[in-house]
């Protein structure tokens, strides 16, 4: 029988079984990863002509390359003769794609070029080129697709909410760029990739999941933003539309660079060059309010300055794959430090995501059965509309929560 | 004690401190692991192999001194969930090389090839496996010798990796 989204997911409750549901997994792959916009990457993974990454949309394998023309496109990363991976690195550079079974060649756009021993070849090449995406659209050089080519447009997608999470991100930069340059970390955890969007933008655990974090390494910004009593704390749960969201933390910011955890003395360059690029007023509102600790529906997570991609790889499997965010125009040693900070925070050996894996792979096992349900009521009776029309509420309560699953089951049950 | 030359001697205290770390890592005791540590440590789990600046991009695990204190204070607050319990563990530690030894310095490079059995004891109950390449840097403190250096490379790494929250 196919699961039915409107019953299994309510406004406050989610049945365990969609977490462990083969059926539900090969749903979403087709309405959320198919279907839906997801993200890809960023262009400045692919700075020159001819580098090329590789990554998958949902199932699907896909190529991110730069062309000559300059362009970034994403491609299937399949032979269209036999069905050959053709590039099975993680990123490399290169001047065509040829497959290693028969030869074929393909041009950085995907088109293919040559065919070797052509006198058996009777077909026009124009249609042998790879797969690609319906869609593909990019927004501050995040580059987004969507395999049906059905999805709406991109600023559709994001919304005004999205797009305005990646202008605050983007706009730390004293250029406006950001740059993906750190490498990327796996973190493979054995649960289902909800439980991601889920845990990355939930304000009320950190008291007891991170509290080994905060007993070693205290005066941390998070004492500021999530910790403290349930009065204290100013920081909000905010619902920006489309299955985005966001642990808004600006009420919280007491002083500039909270979000570094510095003080301007020890990134002197850095502020000098923000002010430069953007006048001393806008700068210190910059400084002050610092990068979103927001999702993007349904794989981009932004964690400040780390960001991860959530990869599902089965209903109880997922990999949470994280870089630093980097910016363009500014000294060598303040990129260093923003690294540091990820290494200490992200990844299977970072201070604070492991943690959430636990927990995560703990749910999992508890829902084996496709038993049971969750509860996510929490704020409901506090959750309210703010002046510029969002659905906000405390950090801890479960508004974002209730945001994903929202979306999620619009997705899946109108698709 | 042994003078710093090559030789038997030498490899067999080399051996001897490796086996002890190993010991030490393996049933978690980490104030008595830390107590091998010297005080400019690099504690480094490498982005795939170790053949880049680990300043310039990023690692598993890329700890000076200071972040490695850090690590073990979290581990010592008993409220790691990543490890409580902690993972019991049993590794092998073979192929001990030592590569090249100062004098001046006091100090050898030793490789080794490290197997490490663990038991995801808090949550999936499943046994993981670690291969690796340890190169080790140590520095002989008057009777004593202390780790400045241990560099993991993981033959699974470069792709994801489970929790990594113990001593590798």
């Amino acid at each position: 029988m196919e699961p039915i989204y409107d019953t299994l997911v309510t406004e406050y409750r989610v049945h365990g079984s969609v977490y462990v549901d083969e059926r539900v997994y090969a749903n979403e792959m087709d309405r959320i990863f198919t279907r839906g916009w997801v993200f890809v990457g960023h262009e400045s993974e692919v700075a020159s002509a001819g580098d090329w990454v590789t990554r998958r949309l949902g199932n699907e394998p896909v190529i991110m390359v730069r062309t000559r023309a300059g362009d970034v496109q994403v491609l299937a990363n399949r032979c269209s003769h036999r069905g050959t991976t053709l590039c099975w690195q993680s990123s490399g550079h290169t001047s065509s794609f040829q497959c290693t079974y028969h030869a074929w060649t393909f041009g950085l756009d995907g088109q293919l070029k040559g065919v070797p021993y052509p006198g058996g070849f009777d077909q026009d090449k124009s249609l042998l080129g790879l797969d690609r995406p319906g869609q593909v659209d990019r927004y501050r050089g995040f580059v987004f697709a969507n395999m049906s080519g059905n999805g709406g447009t991109l600023a559709s997608h994001l919304g005004d909410g999205g797009v305005e999470l990646l202008d605050r991100l983007c706009d730390l930069s004293p250029t406006g760029n950001i740059v993906l340059g750190g490498g990327w970390i796996g973190h493979r955890v054995q649960s289902n990739w909800k439980m991601w969007p889920e845990s990355d933008n939930d304000g009320y655990h950190l008291n007891w999941v991170h509290a080994s974090m905060v007993r070693s390494a205290p005066d941390t910004y998070y004492e500021q933003t999530v910790l403290g009593g349930e009065d204290g704390n100013k920081s909000l749960a905010v619902d920006l539309g489309n299955g985005h969201f966001e642990l808004d933390f600006r009420p919280s910011y007491q002083t500039e660079l909270a979000w570094l955890g510095v003080t301007r003395a020890k990134v002197e360059l850095y502020c000098e060059a923000l002010e430069q690029a953007r006048g001393v007023e806008q700068a210190n509102r910059l400084l002050l309010d610092g990068p979103p600790h927001a999702m993007i529906f349904p794989n981009l997570f932004l964690g400040e300055l780390s960001m991860a991609i959530i990869e599902p790889v089965g209903p109880g499997e997922t990999v949470h794959r994280h870089t630093s965010v980097l910016f363009d125009g500014v000294d060598e040693a303040f990129n260093r430090r923003l690294m540091r900070q990820s290494e200490a925070a992200m990844g299977p050996a970072g201070f604070i995501v492991p943690d959430d894996a636990v927990v995560a792979e703990r749910m999992q096992a508890a829902f084996a059965a496709g038993r049971g349900w969750i509860d996510l009521s929490r704020g409901a009776n506090r959750e309210r509309i703010d002046a510029s029309g969002r659905r906000v509420s405390h950090v801890s309560d479960e508004t974002t929560n209730r945001a994903f699953w929202r979306q999620y089951r619009h997705v899946m049950s109108t698709s | 004690m042994t003078s710093l030359e090559p030789g038997t001697g030498l490899l067999r205290e080399v051996e001897a401190f490796i086996y002890r770390e190993a010991r030490l890592a393996d049933q978690s005791r980490y104030a008595e692991w830390e107590a091998l540590v010297a005080d400019d440590m690099h504690y480094w789990v490498p982005n795939g192999r170790a053949d880049y600046d680990p300043a310039a991009r990023l690692s598993y695990i890329n700890d000076n001194r200071a972040r490695l204190a850090t690590r073990i204070r979290q581990l010592e607050t008993g409220l790691r969930h990543a490890q409580t319990p902690p993972s019991p563990m049993c590794r092998f530690v073979t192929n001990i090389e030592v590569l090249s030894v100062d004098s001046a310095a006091v100090e050898v490079v030793a490789v080794a090839n490290q197997l490490v059995y663990e038991l995801n004891a808090q949550s999936t109950g499943q046994i993981r496996t670690w291969p690796g390449r340890v190169t080790y840097r140590l520095r002989r403190v008057g009777d004593e010798w202390r780790m400045a250096g241990k560099t993991v490379e993981l033959l699974i790494s470069g792709d994801a990796l489970p929790n990594l929250a113990f001593l590798v």
